[in-house]
């Protein structure tokens, strides 16, 4: 039990997280960064396919901003997109001159690939391990960092963030559980600084990593901050059945088609210009409406990369070669793979400036836990990385910049015996048949059925019933691993509650939104309504319940218009 | 099908001792060693401590001992391992690291290693107006080594580093070549002096291959500490003992068509390096008396007889060499 | 059956008791062997290290000259198979790469085309001859003697190259060998790892930790003696026994037997013949036990 203090406290070494540490140790403030795994295995290396930025002279930030927006279907707030697709060329140089292999031409510069939503090929890539490739490099370049010893850098590994501290109106810090001893500290600092990431295990199955529980959001939620388009939630057109493992955009961007059952390339019925390289959201609608009108396979639809040429599918798109060997028991150069939609990726998230500043005072957010909101109703591929990084660097710079007029806060003594009552309540909870396994299964299944690619009212409701059961199980649930060290069981205990906020919100969400927009497609209302909901939704927690606000999409140069690809 | 998991299981609040527990469970055809521990975790023994995230062979967390060989639980089915149903796999922890509890293991030993080989880009000269110009050649080349995931199943069962705990070990020394190996790095010379004379440096891998062979990512490691001994012999790194004994070993091929072993140990410490040699006496003079070798052949340069077509040995030698010194032009 | 035979420098050099105990050993067992005189060294990997376009050609000169002979090609040395496994992989998997090293064994009129089948005598053994009819050879059931098969790196990794797909069983084939001529295989910790002898010169306390540990760990286990199909190993374990014990500080004093020479024990080859006293670690007791299963 003990209590540490820093200028800027960063949750989360993702990309943005370690972004923000290196940016705010530039500004000369002290820094902690909490994780709950070792900063290599964030989930920032499932990004696999690239990394956008208008750099090509026959490109510019305008047109990116554009097919973002367009993207976005004309939710995101344009003058944030402004400002990634501005600052996205330094931020890539800057990525390779820390040492980032980035794919190189004939003349050896940057070369591109091309990736869905885009008019120009502007996505850098290493191989199909981009995100990996840059993860550890941020991850090479903090090592440098805390050896330089230019200003204070501790890294917390695997150290469960169990709290935000807030005095009813800033963020002081958290509370965290340190995994090895099962001990409870405090960590106060001026600036608190959310990089958690995602929420993608609320849906079975889902492309995301088993620690993206929506830790952050739920969090910030829980002391007043609001939580913004949460039913924008991402399924990616090409995942595998069963464990929904991802298998990158790039490979269509490399060539790779998408066939029915009859062999089709059924993507010249629903986006005759782009084919497979049309959004997201229209790619996956249009694999599950064959799907449902029975041009699938088991389920499935198939990817074809037979006709690409073998030596590119060693040099860029290995890594899927492996997984479809090991996972699926298919080599993607001799068979065509089947794939289907499935959960990817939160658009929404904690409401945020382009400082990565929250409206709770000493609160910061940056990457997918954030909304800034540069995706919109949907993101781009190769966006999200880009995200992470200039939003990350913002961020760091924005709270080491305040921090500078703040004092040290200071936690009320109960703060640490509070949250071990908490825990120890849970710990106490009496045996019964329940699992925290078999809640978390039942969300993942129902929101799978009831809030994925296609939603209804009916369906929405019945998930609103479902999920208020699923709280009420997870209110008697047992922690059946009663030790300090690594307390595994624990820990998914708190991340499931993690977890049902986040859906709470995505379904609340959802059922608001009577319209069809990016991610968000209602059979009800088939139709986008510009009129009525160009705008967002904001979802704040208080312990009455949940205030409904709207805030206005911020449009700077791009009217909406009708989205065809 | 049935799956039968025998687990080491190591509970660091008990009596700090170790024991094997079995599960017996019904998985789906097809299942991971993952899927089954995760399946053992969520309904059968909440107890049990593993680390997992991605599934999917990326974040490098669930690397623990397989059937006694360290590999990715999420990358290994479970019928890689057993081919009869129900027959058990033994699960372990990782090797050459301390257990923190059942298959959790403190990784530090593997990055006290990283940090030692100086993991960061260190250009010198001033930065470019915008990005590098390298050759894809280049980092394709590198690539191999940036695709480790720092999953540590290679240090997990290094016998080097089994018995030698100075050794950097194979994750961390692919990584120093995924610095000596990219062009924008302006140290080379001095990483490869560094990982030549370092106690535990790169000569002292002894080519066992056990990390290619357990590597999930096919980094092979052993084959870029290779390419790290060869680049500290082009940059003139000539200190080691390593260097020459690679030098006096291509020489007696050269001079004979096949090895003449008996002269490569001086010639390989050093035929000045006295006392080292003095040491090495009784152990070469007990193997010539017991196996009745002729001495004088191997007192005597040349008298080993060369194989019959040695002048084109000779000439596949030379021709090679000097190709290889008009490609370094 | 017949093979091009390469024995390896070390068969020839300093592990003459291997050559000897091969040719006889073979010869009644009725595996004929036509040995690769012009063959050359493989580099053992060291090399490939420094010089890999070199160690290529060279490999390749060894294949072109099997080819020419129309045979398989056999070793005996568990180095010799992986660097030739190795280079045999390079050179049959990229056409370009095997234009280039052919151009250069051109001069003396040799080719190398893909498919060449190089085996270990291992191999051969369990794959082409079979443990059945060896199983009829024996003469000398040598029950009683605990062997602890020592394989060395080479031919167990990288398993990618060494054919264990198609043949799974080629990391046990020692053991089944072991119990094909009755006596007992002993499972100890180091039988599949490195014996150190690639770094002897470099790092002799690592190199003879290595070795020492092995053998310290099979003599723990009731081993009599240890089994290597790999003469470097060989030399390592048996040659250095004394220095490692030292190093390691345990009385060791373990006889380390050459494939052949266990077989050749078997099928009734007189020990002196099989040159069982040309070991630094002497033998005898290995030979008390076998020739009293005889005279049982």
């Amino acid at each position: 039990m003990a209590t540490f203090q820093h200028d800027v406290l960063i949750i989360g070494a993702g990309l943005a997280g370690m972004r923000a540490a290196l940016a705010a140790q530039g500004e000369g403030a002290d820094i902690g960064v909490i994780s709950k795994v070792h900063p290599v295995r964030s989930h920032s290396n499932a990004a696999q396919g690239g990394i956008n930025a208008a750099l090509e002279a026959t490109d510019s930030w305008e047109e990116h901003a554009f097919d973002t927006i367009k993207g976005s279907d004309y939710l995101a707030d344009q003058d944030s997109v402004e400002v990634l697709c501005k600052e996205a060329g330094a931020e890539l140089i800057a990525l390779e001159n820390m040492g980032v292999i980035f794919n190189r031409d004939d003349q050896g510069k940057l070369g591109t690939r091309r990736f869905g939503g885009a008019k120009k090929a502007r996505t850098y890539f290493v191989g199909d391990i981009t995100g990996q490739a840059i993860l550890h490099v941020m991850y090479e370049q903090m090592t440098k960092a805390q050896e330089s010893g230019e200003s204070q850098m501790k890294v917390y590994e695997e150290w469960f963030v169990t709290s935000l501290i807030s005095d009813g109106e800033r963020c002081l810090g958290a509370t965290v559980l340190d995994m090895r001893t099962g001990e409870i500290h405090t960590v106060l600092a001026k600036g608190t600084i959310l990089a958690t990431g995602g929420f993608g295990r609320v849906y079975e199955p889902s492309t995301n990593a088993l620690i993206c529980t929506g830790d952050g959001m739920s969090m910030a939620w829980r002391i007043g901050a609001p939580l913004m388009d949460m039913e924008m939630v991402q399924h990616h057109p090409t995942t595998l059945k069963g464990s929904g493992v991802l298998i990158t955009e790039g490979a269509r961007g490399e060539g790779a088609y998408l066939l029915n059952s009859d062999g089709d390339r059924f993507m010249k019925t629903y986006a005759p210009n782009a084919m497979e390289l049309a959004s997201r959201d229209v790619v996956s609608r249009a694999e599950q409406t064959e799907i449902n009108e029975g041009r699938g396979i088991d389920g499935c639809v198939l990817l074809d990369m037979r006709h690409l040429d073998e030596k590119l599918i060693h040099e860029r798109l290995w890594q899927i070669r492996e997984l479809g060997i090991d996972l699926a028991g298919v080599d993607v150069i001799k068979e065509p793979i089947p794939i289907q939609p499935g959960c990817h990726y939160a658009m929404g998230g904690i409401k945020t400036n382009i400082l990565g500043e929250t409206p709770v005072p000493g609160l910061y957010a940056a990457g997918e836990v954030a909304c800034v909101s540069v995706h919109g109703g949907n993101r781009l591929g190769a966006n999200s990385l880009l995200d992470t990084v200039i939003f990350g660097r913002r961020a760091g710079v924005a709270a080491a910049e305040a921090g500078r007029e703040i004092d040290m806060p200071i936690a009320p003594d109960s703060t640490i015996e509070g949250e071990q009552q908490k825990l120890q309540a849970l710990l106490d909870r009496p045996a019964n048949d329940e699992k925290i396994a078999r809640i978390r299964w039942d969300l993942g299944i129902s929101m799978d059925k009831n809030v994925a690619v296609f939603r209804s009212a009916e369906g929405l409701d019945e998930q609103q019933e479902e999920i208020k059961k699923l709280k009420a199980r997870y209110e008697t649930v047992p922690i059946e691993d009663k030790g300090k060290v690594f307390n595994t069981d624990l820990i998914f205990g708190l991340e499931l509650g993690y977890l049902l906020d986040c859906a709470e919100a995505i379904v609340l969400g959802a059922i608001t939104r009577t319209e069809s927009r990016g991610a968000q497609y209602r059979v009800d209302f088939p139709e986008r309504n510009d009129a009525e909901w160009l705008k967002h939704i904001l979802l704040t927690y208080s312990p009455e319940g949940i205030r409904l606000d709207y805030q206005p999409v911020t449009i700077t140069q791009w009217e909406p218009k009708e989205r065809t690809y | 099908m049935k799956v039968n998991l025998n687990v080491k299981r190591f509970d660091p609040e008990s009596d700090g001792s170790t024991r094997f527990q079995q599960y017996d469970i019904d998985m789906p055809e097809n299942s991971t060693v993952l899927d089954a521990l995760i399946h053992v975790r969520e309904y059968v023994d909440a107890t049990l401590a593993l680390r997992c995230s991605c599934r999917s062979a990326i974040c490098g967390s669930c690397a623990m001992r397989v059937d006694h060989r360290a590999r990715l639980a999420c990358k290994t089915k479970v019928t890689d391992i057993v081919s009869d149903e129900g027959q058990e796999i033994t699960i372990e922890p990782m090797g050459n690291m301390p257990v923190i509890k059942d298959l959790i293991t403190d990784m530090e030993v593997h990055w006290s290693k990283v940090r030692q080989v100086v993991p960061y880009l260190r250009p010198t000269g001033p930065p470019p107006e915008r990005e590098y110009i390298v050759s894809n050649e280049a980092m394709l080349d590198v690539a191999g080594a940036v695709n480790c995931i720092q999953c540590g199943a290679c240090v997990s069962d290094c016998p080097v580093l089994e018995i030698d705990k100075s050794f950097i070990a194979p994750a961390a020394l692919a990584k120093a070549y995924r610095f000596t190996g990219d062009p924008r790095d302006g140290t080379k010379k001095e990483r490869l002096e560094m990982l030549s004379n370092v106690e535990g440096g790169i000569w002292d891998c002894t080519r066992c291959n056990m990390c290619v062979e357990v590597c999930p990512k096919d980094v092979r490691p052993m084959d870029r500490i290779m390419q790290l001994r060869e680049q500290a012999v082009a940059a003139g790194v000539k200190t080691n003992t390593g260097v020459r004994h690679g030098t006096s070993f291509a020489n007696s091929v050269r001079r004979l068509g096949r090895l003449d072993e008996m002269r490569l140990f001086p010639e390989s410490v050093g035929m000045f390096a006295v006392p080292r040699l003095l040491k090495e006496l009784p152990g070469a003079f007990r193997m010539l008396w017991s196996k009745r070798l002729m001495m004088w052949t191997h007192a005597i340069p040349f008298a080993h007889k060369p194989i019959p077509g040695i002048k084109h040995v000779r000439r596949i030698y030379d021709q090679a060499r000097s190709e290889k010194k008009e490609h370094s032009k | 059956m017949k093979y091009a035979f390469w024995p390896g420098c070390v068969s020839k050099g300093a592990c003459p008791e291997l050559y000897d105990s091969m040719i006889l050993t073979s010869a009644k067992l009725g595996i004929e062997l036509e040995e690769m005189y012009d063959g050359n060294c493989t580099g053992a990997g060291v090399i490939s290290e420094h010089e890999p376009e070199l160690a290529d050609v060279l490999n390749a000169r060894n294949f072109a000259i099997a080819q020419k002979m129309g045979l398989d090609l056999v070793n005996i040395c568990s180095t010799c198979q992986g660097v030739q496994s190795m280079v045999q992989e390079k050179l049959d998997r990229d056409e370009e790469h095997r234009a280039k090293i052919n151009a250069q064994l051109a001069e003396e009129g040799l080719e190398y085309k893909p498919g060449l089948v190089i085996k270990n005598f291992m191999w051969v053994l369990v794959e082409d001859y079979g443990l059945d009819k060896l199983k009829e050879k024996v003469v000398r059931q040598l029950d009683g003697l605990r062997c602890g098969p020592f394989y060395g790196c080479y031919i167990l990794r990288p398993s990618r190259i060494l054919g264990m797909e198609e043949h799974p069983e080629r990391d046990n084939y020692l053991e089944q060998i072991i119990e094909a001529v009755g006596a007992t295989a002993v499972d100890y910790e180091g039988k599949d790892k490195c014996c150190g002898f690639p770094i002897l010169t470099n790092n002799r306390k690592n190199s003879l930790t290595q070795a020492g540990t092995h053998i310290a760990s099979a003599k723990d286990q009731g081993a009599d003696c240890l089994v290597t199909p790999c003469p470097l190993c060989h030399l390592n374990l048996d040659a250095q026994q004394p220095s490692a014990a030292e190093v390691i500080q345990r009385e060791l004093g373990v006889p380390i037997i050459h494939l052949p020479q266990l077989l050749g024990l078997a099928i009734g080859i007189d020990p002196k013949l099989l040159r069982m006293n040309r070991h630094v670690v002497g033998t005898q007791a290995v030979l008390d036990k076998v020739l009293a299963t005889v005279e049982a």
